[in-house]
């Protein structure tokens, strides 16, 4: 059996040691991690996932415990040999980049090999050549503040690969980058992990990037709350059978990654109790649906990826089921434009009659979709009730109120249940028709 | 790391804080140009008075002269004596009487010296004006040279000086008669003798002839000193005690001049405590611009340590960057130095040459000192950044890292 790169063992850090402001930030951590495997350390702020990070990378000595890197007790060691694994061993990239910003790009990269005694054309050479294959052997000559965010977490990237590290440490590498430098980046890195085959070792708090590792520690408070292995990768780590199995609860937990143990498992009950579906269906259910509200698919392409069966790819829903499901789909996704045009209208702040239209339009969609009858007055009425909600002078519970109001109120006078469903549809259709952003 | 990596990275702060770092330099600049200066003058001073004085041979001379206590005398048996001593080279008389020196009409007293041509060698005797006799001059009959008191009698200015060589004197000797008796007879020496050139002894008044020609008019029994060239320096107490055991009177001119050179090792010391004080000064400044600097760098001291940076790397990069600052200040602060001197010279030089008086330079700048500041400015940077150095080696690099 092959023997763990870094091993930790029972690993107290505690900050501010015997003053007031001491800070146990992590406390009987052990974990093992070996050659290859890529490793997230998850958890909210304060949870000592960086603190771990760090301690692995040799900046922080333990309270108590040892760490073992390449079979070294690396705090056994002085100073200066520690940094023998700070200059060949690891590599670090850091959520504010940490470039140096008196120095070129090229400069940057080529540090780790200015310390590690290296002439200028070879470290040049291999700067260069990391730079071209991260997507920045354009900027080499730049300094780095003049690069975007995304650019400069290329360029560190490359220089955490400089001196061919086995490990390479991430401390939130894309908490400051936006979406596509995020792809970006964690493309890079996978690829660091797949196809150069070094260990990753990363720290986040985003969920989305669980699904890259092949194993999750999840820390809280100081103390890892649990492993998850990741059941789409093979793993690295040798396992024992019977020692760890795949549960739902892991699954759930790169669903739910801030719930506690005891949440997943009231979900997972809740689940059977309430859902005809699995987890694993709803989750590709939720990626079908997403595909047709962007109009990658249509309508019919939906039916048949919700019918075909779970092993194939599908969602496995029975027929009449799949049907009903697109046309409820379809019914919402189309009346929400009529959501879209009345807002476009409002924002013009004209053409009062239009949105009069519209709103008498969406109330005929409301009425027929729960086979309701209604009175010219209480027509009127629920189109006054449908506008006030679409602008977004009421809420959703004044326009429950209302509908539950007696007509002479400007209310519909219905009963609660019938209210209750009115209500709930007509918020999926503003749910899908309003364009949120949180300008301020 | 490489040197000139280090090199490198030690020396960015000239790009990314230029003024910073050029005002802090100045500051160190102003701080040595003190010392320069200061020191500068104290060296000036001492070659303008050693100057005068000191020739290679003039410091290997022993003046003696009898006490009269002992009934010595100076005569040529003593000159003989005295050459044979093995450590003495030379031993030159001097002859003294007293004269009436006439010019157009006029009559003075002074004293007639007769002299070899060594003796003026031994015994440093320059030219104010005109020229001083030389080893060919020993049968010069003609000429004299005279002290500047003898034209003050005559009533010659200063600026008429010059004129005044070449002109025309005549003396007549008064010797003490040789019957005993307190009777002075008076030898009038029939020739006119044209002055040669003005000597510098100040507050004489002395005539100096060659000793053949005095001779000719006069029978000279007793010297009344003698110049004693010794052949090495280490041999010079040595001689001058056996002199001073046998009797006589010594005066050195080696002597005089340790005593100016320890006074003016005091007044450099004095200039240069006024110097030091603003080195210090400038560096504390020096300092507190380098713990300023360490707080700016120290997230990027973080970071280098965090991506394999040995704390050794750190503290050299610290120290490296205060040498050169401290060097370069020291080399603005031998050009101020040396600049200031200069100038001061020239227009000291230049108001001199305007009134008529002798061109001096106050300040002097020997290179081994120039050297010795340069260094001693880049020993001073090494000193004022070896502290922040040090604190910076051992920052904890995470610790660094978050500081903003």
């Amino acid at each position: 059996m092959a023997k763990p790169l870094i091993v930790c063992r029972d690993l107290d850090i505690i900050y501010n040691k015997g003053k007031s402001n001491e800070f146990k930030a992590l406390q009987g951590a052990s974990t093992d991690i070996y050659e290859g495997e890529y490793i997230i350390l998850f958890g909210a702020s304060g949870s000592g996932k960086s603190t771990l990070m760090y301690s692995i990378q040799g900046s922080l000595p333990p309270g108590n415990g040892t760490m073992l890197i390449e079979g070294e007790d690396i705090y056994a060691l002085p100073i200066e040999d520690r940094v023998y694994f700070q200059r060949y061993v690891m590599g670090i990239i850091f959520q504010q980049f940490n470039l140096i910003p008196s120095l070129t790009v090229l400069d940057n990269v080529a540090l780790p090999m200015i310390f590690a005694n290296k002439d200028k054309a070879t470290r040049n050479r291999r700067a260069q050549s990391l730079l071209d294959r991260f997507g920045v052997g354009h900027v080499s000559h730049k300094i780095t503040p003049m690069l975007s965010g995304g650019q400069q977490q290329r360029v560190s990237v490359a220089r955490s690969m400089i001196n061919d590290p086995r490990i390479l440490l991430a401390d939130e590498p894309t908490g400051n980058l936006d979406s596509v430098s995020t792809q970006q980046v964690m493309d890079k890195i996978d690829e660091i992990n797949t196809f150069d085959r070094r260990t990753v070792i990363m720290v986040s708090h985003n969920a989305a990037h669980l699904s890259y590792a092949h194993r999750v520690y999840y820390l809280k408070d100081g103390v890892i709350v649990r492993e998850v292995v990741n059941p789409q990768r093979k793993q690295i780590k040798p396992v024992k059978e019977g020692e760890t199995i795949v549960t739902e609860l892991e699954q759930l937990a790169r669903l739910f990654p801030y719930d506690s143990i005891d949440t997943l498992r009231v979900k997972s009950l809740v689940n059977l109790l309430t859902q005809d579906y699995t987890f694993d269906q709803i989750e590709r259910m939720e990626r079908v649906v997403e595909f047709f509200i962007m109009g990658k698919i249509d309508k019919e392409a939906f039916i048949r990826t919700l019918m075909m069966p779970y092993e194939r790819g599908g969602v496995g829903i029975p027929e009449r089921e799949a049907r009903r499901m697109s046309k409820v789909s379809a019914r919402i996704l189309h009346q929400a434009d009529d959501i879209r045009r009345f807002r476009k209208q409002n924002d013009k702040q004209n053409a009062f009659f239009d949105q009069h239209k519209l709103s008498e339009r969406l109330r005929d969609h409301l009425l027929k979709a729960h086979s309701l009858k209604l009175s010219k007055k209480q027509d009127n009425n629920l189109v006054e009730i449908i506008a006030d909600r679409v602008v977004g002078v009421s809420n959703e519970d004044i326009f429950h109120e209302r509908m539950e109001n007696g007509i002479s109120t400007g209310g519909l006078a219905l009963t609660e249940s019938e209210s209750d469903d009115l209500a709930r549809y007509f918020e999926k259709l503003i749910a899908q028709g309003v364009d949120v952003s949180y300008k301020t | 790391m490489r040197a000139q990596d280090l090199a490198q990275l030690s020396t960015r702060a000239f790009k990314t804080n230029p003024m910073r770092t050029w005002l802090t330099i100045l500051g160190m600049g102003v701080g040595t140009g003190a010392v320069v200066v200061l020191v500068g003058l104290g060296f000036g001073l001492q070659e303008i008075i050693l100057e005068q004085i000191v020739f290679g041979e003039t410091l290997l001379s022993l003046g003696v002269s009898a006490t009269g206590a002992q009934n010595l005398q100076l005569t040529s048996q003593t000159v003989i004596e005295f050459e044979e001593n093995e450590h003495v080279l030379d031993a030159a008389p001097l002859a003294r009487f007293p004269a009436l020196v006439t010019y157009k009409g006029l009559t003075g007293n002074l004293f007639v010296q007769g002299v070899e041509p060594p003796y003026i060698r031994y015994a440093g005797v320059i030219a104010a004006n005109g020229e001083v006799f030389g080893d060919e001059d020993m049968d010069n009959t003609n000429e004299i040279m005279l002290s500047p008191a003898v034209l003050k009698l005559f009533g010659i200015e200063d600026d008429e000086i010059t004129n005044f060589i070449g002109e025309k004197v005549k003396f007549r000797l008064l010797v003490p008669a040789d019957d005993g008796s307190d009777q002075i007879d008076e030898i009038f020496i029939d020739k006119e003798y044209s002055v040669k050139g003005i000597t510098k002894e100040a507050g004489v008044l002395n005539a100096l002839m060659m000793l053949p020609e005095l001779r000719n008019h006069v029978g000279i029994e007793e010297y009344e000193r003698i110049q004693v060239r010794v052949d090495t320096n280490e041999f010079l107490p040595i001689v001058e005690n056996e002199l001073i055991e046998a009797g006589y009177r010594v005066t050195a001119l080696s002597k005089t001049v340790e005593q100016a050179t320890k006074i003016f090792q005091g007044v450099q010391v004095v200039l240069a405590t006024f110097g030091g004080i603003a080195l210090l000064v400038s560096a504390i400044g020096m300092f507190n611009t380098m713990t300023v600097t360490l707080l700016e760098r120290t997230k990027e001291i973080g970071i280098m340590r965090t991506i394999g940076a040995a704390p050794i790397d750190i503290k050299w990069l610290f120290v490296s960057e205060s040498i050169v600052v401290g060097f370069l200040g020291g080399i603005s602060g031998i050009i101020m130095g040396v600049g200031l001197g200069t100038v001061i010279n020239l227009m000291l030089n230049f108001a001199a040459s305007q009134f008529g008086g002798e061109s001096v330079n106050l300040f002097a700048f020997p290179l081994n000192f120039l050297v010795f500041i340069a260094l001693f400015s880049a020993g001073v940077g090494y000193l004022t950044g070896i502290f922040p150095a040090k604190r910076a080696a051992t920052l904890n690099p995470l610790d660094a890292i978050r500081y903003e």
